[in-house]
């Protein structure tokens, strides 16, 4: 079997386009979450999100009458693999896994929500031929010529972090020699509406682990890797950033939208993950968790992340609390920001911190990024479902 | 993929037009020569150009839910927890960390989407229930199923037009080959998302009969795979999932082995999203690495079996790459193809493995899809005895 690194980033976010410009925000500790100016927020509990900025968006290089998740995809895309030195022969045997949960739905609301108020056919049913998440796949295979297996997961807000763990298998197992990997999602009204009406929203900008949390902040982004088996990495004498040493992923099979009371599935995830990367607990460094600021996510989680790796051990933080929850690209935003902490030695922040809830027995790095070496990262992805995935990386 | 692990097929479950129940159900669909594809009867099709469909029994499918499962699971998670059932029961495996499920579609669950946005532009915030939200995410159906039957190792969904099912076990394979689970429910499962979509269907031109580039429709409706007279498919609806294992374990257990999948593997020929170019060939076939996985020459093949369903620019390029591919065997062609039986959706790709699975006197199986936009898929089963 072989073993995988990643030697190529590639994001737009809520900072705007481009890993440094993700890194700087991150460093900064710079909290992007701001009111809603794509959908309309009345009547709405939380009216807050991390949306891509309008100028981030126009500077991107793809065309706007795409879908803005396939634009946001698009971009992080190309950036990935141009980061990484690849041509078209290396493209041509890559394999692409896209994690993605709303695909099109921005545009294909825009038709729905016409047709509906004004009872006349749209013109705008074009839209629904992007509405499908698999939609992403098609057009960034397409424009950048991937040969490999094509592949859209979705498992809900663990997706991002799915499609690294899936991809790195058909690296380690010898299918193709390299991936792109990552995360999708653009905010969309039944994204807005739905956790909304689960009053799983903070009205303010989250404040993961707080003791005073009220929910969580959506937001919108793209972050892919290029994953590659390490003996072709060093051969065409390419970057190696990191080293993905080991992924788990387990289901709770318990609730579709709570997760396990004792964070039994999260925990087998950190557990299985460890194994794969043949890592003891107590090599762990830093953990960038879920961190979502819901009451019960970040309890349940702590609890996980102390049963496996020990209470108060290692410092944990949520870059969820600067860049928002962003769904389908939470997982592997995260794996990046987890890959840049590890290159940087500085562990991001998590903002709007006053107070530690009682319950989650760790250093969460309040407000402030915080030099540190890091040898061995761990990023938590969980999702509806009770999806669970963990993934380890090493410098 | 290059397994180190011999992935087994061990048992399956289906939900179709076609019938309920494990192999009994899918050998009973082999010896089928009538399709099972009717009038519709959910709803009124009188203002639209097609008629047709493959509709599951209703009173069928809640007759293996009690009330209150009935009352909680939308329809599309109802047909898939049932054909999971199904395949678990049918391979009498265990439930728990080593048991993984893969699940393809191509819409999800579609009507609860729907049902959602239709709340809020009715009543406003208030029409917003927060018992369809869950239901907007494509991954529904895999919490469904995991939480029914007990599944805590990996549960995938892939989304896909057209091949969801063959790419569900293709991923399904390589779970198992991996490690991650010892045994993978794999299948896929769409449903009719209702007169809404079928509606728009019709606009976008893709329904039989299906709209030509001069705008105009003609020839007969129906569902007619790989035919001089195929002018678009006909949507059902179901779910199909087969039981894969890793064969020594099934073998310890002392499972019945139906089938080894000596081989899986999907890729992707990079044309335009919705293109189905006729004359693009594809150099890097994945058909033709599954054979070379599978250690088998084209001649050994006894059956094909295509993803085809009457598209006629997807079905011509389908047959033209394989083609291609198969010249040894031309009489393998035109492959056989279930969606004729049951109806095009996310599911047929797993049945025509299930039917192939139990139809290997002839010798190896291949089953073949490709789907517009060029993803590929090539999954070789053989005889357990055949290695």
């Amino acid at each position: 079997m072989s073993r995988v690194v990643v030697s190529g980033l590639g994001v737009v976010s809520p900072y705007g386009s481009g890993t440094k410009t993700f890194w700087a925000g991150l460093a900064a500790g710079a909290c992007a979450i701001r009111p809603i100016t794509l959908i309309d927020t009345e009547g709405f509990r939380s009216r807050v999100a991390a949306e891509v900025p309008a100028d981030a968006m126009a500077g991107l290089g793809v065309s706007p009458r795409r879908a803005r998740a396939d634009r946001l995809g698009l971009a992080a895309a190309r950036e990935a693999l141009a980061d990484a030195g690849l041509g078209p022969a290396d493209r041509a045997e890559a394999a692409l896994v896209i994690g993605a949960v709303g695909g099109g739905m921005l545009e294909g609301e825009a038709w729905y929500w016409e047709e509906t108020r004004t009872a006349r056919p749209s013109p705008r049913i074009k839209a629904l031929r992007s509405i499908l998440p698999y939609t992403h796949a098609e057009t960034i295979g397409w424009r950048l010529g991937i040969g490999g297996p094509k592949e859209t997961v979705v498992m809900a807000c663990a997706s991002g972090a799915a499609s690294i763990a899936l991809a790195a298998d058909l690296v380690r197992e010898g299918v193709v020699p390299l991936a792109l990997a990552g995360g999708v999602d653009a905010l969309t009204r039944i994204c807005f509406m739905g956790f909304n009406v689960l009053k799983l929203l903070d009205p303010d900008p989250c404040r993961p682990f707080d003791r005073d949390r009220k929910g969580m902040s959506i937001g919108e982004a793209a972050a892919f890797v290029v994953l590659e088996d390490a003996e072709r990495c060093r051969a065409r004498g390419a970057r190696e950033i990191a080293k993905l040493l080991g992924a788990g992923i387990s289901t709770d099979a318990h609730h579709v939208t709570s997760p396990h009371p004792e964070g039994e599935g999260m925990a087998r995830a950190m557990t299985l993950a460890l194994a794969a990367a043949g890592v003891d607990s107590r090599a762990v460094d830093y953990v960038n968790a879920h961190g979502t600021g819901t009451l019960q996510n970040d309890r349940t989680e702590a609890l996980a992340i102390a049963r496996v790796l020990g209470a108060g051990r290692v410092p944990i933080s949520s870059t969820k609390s600067l860049v928002g929850h962003t769904m389908a690209a939470a997982g592997s935003l995260e794996a990046v920001a987890s890959i840049l902490a590890l290159h940087h030695g500085l562990i991001p922040p998590t903002a709007n911190l006053r107070e530690v809830d009682p319950e989650i027995p760790f250093d969460c790095v309040p407000n402030i990024a915080r030099p540190a070496p890091i040898e061995v990262a761990l990023t938590n992805s969980f999702g509806f479902g009770g999806q669970n995935v963990s993934l380890i990386f090493g410098r | 993929m290059s397994a180190p692990r011999r992935v087994v097929v061990t048992g399956m479950g289906t939900v179709s037009a076609a019938g309920i129940g494990g192999r009994d159900v899918v050998r009973a669909l082999l010896a089928r020569r009538d399709s099972a594809l009717r009038p519709l009867r959910s709803f009124d099709t009188a203002t639209l150009p097609s008629h047709l469909a493959g509709e599951v029994d209703d009173e069928a499918l809640d007759a293996l839910f009690d009330r209150d499962a009935a009352r909680r699971l939308s329809r599309i998670c109802r047909l898939t927890v049932a054909a999971c059932r199904l395949a678990v029961e049918d391979a009498r495996v265990d439930a728990g960390p080593t048991l993984g499920l893969v699940v393809g579609t191509e819409f999800g669950d579609f009507r609860s989407s729907g049902e959602f946005a239709t709340g809020f532009l009715k009543r406003g915030p208030s029409g917003l229930s927060p018992m369809l939200f869950p239901g907007t995410v494509m991954n529904a159906m895999s919490a469904a199923a995991s939480i029914a039957i007990g599944v805590k190792g990996p549960a995938v969904t892939v989304n896909q037009g057209t091949v969801a099912g063959e790419v569900a076990l293709a991923r399904g394979a390589a779970l198992v080959a991996c490690g991650h689970a010892e045994a993978v429910l794999a299948g896929g499962v769409d449903e009719l998302c209702g007169p809404v979509y079928q509606r728009l269907a019709h606009e976008l031109g893709v329904l039989s009969p299906m709209r030509r580039p001069d705008g105009r429709r003609d020839g007969v409706e129906g569902c007619r795979p790989y035919a001089p007279d195929h002018n678009g498919p006909v949507l059902g609806e179901g779910a199909t999932f087969v039981v894969l294992e890793d064969g020594e374990v099934a073998s310890a257990r002392g499972a019945t082995i139906l089938a080894e999948l000596r081989a899986a593997r999907w890729g992707n020929i990079p044309v335009a999203p919705y293109a189905a170019p006729v004359g693009r060939r594809d150099p890097r076939s994945v058909l033709r690495a599954s054979l070379v996985e599978a250690r088998l020459p084209t001649a050994a093949l006894g059956s094909c079996w295509g993803s085809g369903h009457g598209d006629p620019a997807l079905d011509d390029w389908e047959l033209a790459l394989l083609r291609a591919d198969l010249a040894e065997r031309p009489n393998l062609l035109p492959p056989r193809s279930t969606a004729a039986l049951v109806g095009q959706h996310g599911g047929v790709g797993a049945l025509s493995a299930a039917a192939a699975s139990l139809d290997l006197g002839a010798g190896p199986a291949l089953v073949h899809g490709l789907a517009r936009g060029g993803c590929r898929v090539a999954l070789v089963l053989a005889s357990p005895t055949g290695r």
